[in-house]
């Protein structure tokens, strides 16, 4: 009898081991912000391994040195898509997604609470277009296979540049494929093009031709960016923490435009990459101050929310149209998400 | 009534009982899911209620017209009968393999001093490990997938082959050759039919080991494929879809089992009773 009592309490043991990360995983961490107002006692940040200005903050330390009472955790992810569900569990502060996530996390289903304070950057030629040598245009791609990672920012802006060129999708064999996979696939001459970003980006231009760069793209209205994103309830709770967050981020773009070298060593030291690689992906991509996203093509003020709104709007269609979203919400819901308030407070200090 | 006809009213009965048990099994599971999502504890991505995985299921399938039917430009069928195609061909190279791998390490000493370490080693080893080296040599089509298959399918098989093979008591050999068999027909004629019941249990391991790599060898360029649809949906946080997904590769893969177990009742029915 009492093996049977052992065994028991041994399968119930080994049932409560399985359940608690499954449970832990489904609620996220409890809120650790107290919703006195005061300073939390954490900032809970998702950053990734992309050569802008919140590399540079998060390493020379400005924000841990700004906000002393605070403990910043920093959780490095490897996608906007794990950024949405990490919020949407409450277990990140702030983060950083592409501008098809945040379409995706700001529309139903999803409907995450959450909203747009600051552009890291707006995608230039570190993403692009490379075909083999004999591709003259984006015509010429007909019957060609080429390749991109799906739902990412490349993906809507090599449609866009395909829709942009009178090119209907359906003649173009578009496959889903990682960069690293990307890079053996070219190599082994398996594809004849692919619209994707540095560092695989720069090993397929030594040997193809770019077509397009998401620079050209962005000068025809198909703006992509990378941005960030802050839970409702947090900016809600600790206002005066996101305008310091935000000053933070203005002062790394400055320091890149006043001191290129501290800012690509910085960069450098998180990508483990030498400082000039670090410099030349640096330059690659559109880094914006505080003034110029108060702009009209960008967040813009509390008074005229900004065209990022519409840029928001038209991935949201795109995605529609894939089929990977039931119904793109208005355009209203995309200026609400855009948290210009935030951004003018930080200004005005 | 005869002792047969009692026996077989008997085991009509369990049959049902566990038939019974069975369908009742499932009816607490969905219903105990579908008040979990009707709860609202979590929000829907977290749990997709049942009603959202079966319409997800009604629209990929093109059972119901929808403006763009299937998953990614696919329905669902066509996902399911690319994965079975290529667990079907990694499977069919896989046990041919298998089995030939297996009868030279049970019967040759020399060949189990080198192959037996290296079906041991190729065993333990992660597919995931393996595969951006399989699409770096094979590149992004269907052979690397189908190669991934089948280096999971076949050490189950060789080592279940050698095994058994081994295990074939001397006696039978030796019965066979007295009666004028040749040594030439010893394996095809002795070896394997004496062995053939742990070989199939072998085969149903290596079927099911094949199943759990499908959605490995389908995350690079995996659509078509139910591997590929899941991994598609998660991007994009359609956790019903997934929950589909998962779904069929479990349904399919317990019919394949079923399939598999009747094989080897029907194959060697004197399992279990020599």
């Amino acid at each position: 009898m009492t093996h049977l009592v052992d065994r028991r309490r041994l399968l119930l043991g080994a049932l409560g081991l399985a359940a608690a990360p499954a449970l832990a995983a489904c609620t996220g961490d409890p809120d650790p912000s107290p919703g006195t107002g005061g300073a939390p006692a954490q900032l809970r940040i998702g950053y990734q391994l992309i050569p802008n200005g919140d590399l540079i903050v998060k390493d020379l330390g400005w924000l841990e040195a700004a906000l002393p009472g605070t403990t910043v955790v920093w959780s490095k992810f490897d996608s906007g898509g794990d950024v949405n569900t990490a919020i949407l569990a409450g277990s990140l502060d702030i983060g950083l997604a592409g501008s098809s996530p945040v379409a995706r996390g700001l529309a139903a289903p999803l409907n995450i609470p959450y909203a747009v304070p600051w552009i890291f950057d707006v995608i230039g030629d570190n993403e692009s277009l490379v075909v083999k040598p004999g591709i003259a245009d984006l015509a010429g791609l007909a019957g060609k296979k080429v390749a991109t990672p799906f739902s990412s920012t490349s993906h809507y802006s090599l449609l866009a540049a395909l829709a942009g060129a009178g090119v209907p999708e359906s003649s173009v064999k578009i496959i889903d494929l990682e960069p690293p996979e990307i890079q053996a696939a070219w190599q082994r001459g398996d594809i004849d093009g692919a619209y994707v970003w540095t560092p695989v980006l720069a090993e397929l231009r030594k040997t193809g031709k770019v077509l397009i760069t998401s620079r050209e793209l962005a000068g025809k209205g198909k703006l992509t960016a990378d941005l960030a994103v802050v839970r409702t309830a947090f900016l809600q709770q600790h206002p005066q923490v996101i305008k310091t967050w935000i000053q933070q981020q203005d002062r790394a773009v400055k320091l890149v435009r006043s001191d290129k070298t501290a800012a690509a060593q910085a960069i450098s030291r998180q990508l483990n990459l030498d400082a000039d690689e670090a410099g030349a992906q640096l330059s690659e991509l559109v880094l914006l101050d505080a003034a110029e996203q108060a702009g009209a093509d960008y967040l813009g003020t509390p008074a005229a929310p900004g065209k990022l709104a519409e840029n928001l709007h038209d991935a949201a269609g795109f995605l529609v149209a894939q089929g990977k979203l039931p119904a793109a919400p208005g355009l209203d819901a995309y200026r609400k998400g855009l948290a210009v308030q935030a951004l003018a407070d930080a200004g005005a200090a | 009534m005869s002792a047969s006809t009692v026996a077989t009213a008997m085991s009509t009965s369990r049959r049902w009982r566990t038939a019974t048990l069975r369908a009742g099994a499932v009816v607490v599971f969905v219903t105990v899911w579908w008040a979990v999502a009707a709860a609202e504890i979590w929000p829907p991505v977290f749990v997709p209620s049942p009603q959202s995985v079966w319409q997800q299921f009604l629209d990929t399938s093109g059972l119901r017209d929808t403006a763009r039917p299937g998953w990614a430009g696919y329905t669902l069928g066509e996902h399911l009968w690319a994965s079975l195609r290529r667990m079907a061909l990694g499977c069919a190279y896989g046990i041919s393999g298998g089995l030939l791998l297996g009868l030279l390490i049970g019967l040759l000493p020399a060949a189990d001093a080198v192959l037996g370490p290296a079906v041991t080693f190729l065993r333990t080893l992660p597919p995931l490990a393996y595969l951006s080296l399989l699409v770096i040599w094979f590149g992004i089509d269907e052979s690397p997938k189908v190669w991934l298959l089948l280096l999971a399918a076949l050490p189950p098989v060789a080592v279940a082959t050698a095994d058994a093979v081994r295990g074939v008591p001397a006696d039978y050999l030796h019965a066979a050759r007295s009666l004028g068999t040749g040594r030439a027909q010893l394996p095809w004629r002795v070896l394997l039919p004496a062995a053939a019941p742990e070989i199939l249990t072998g085969v149903r391991l290596a079927v099911g080991v094949a199943y759990t790599t499908v959605v490995a060898a389908e995350t690079i360029n995996g659509v078509p494929g139910i591997g590929g649809m899941i991994r598609d949906a998660q991007r994009y946080n359609q956790t019903d879809v997934v929950v589909l997904g998962i779904i069929l590769i479990g349904l399919s893969g317990l019919a394949f089992d079923g399939l598999l177990q009747l094989a080897q009742r029907r194959l060697t029915p004197w399992r279990g009773r020599v």
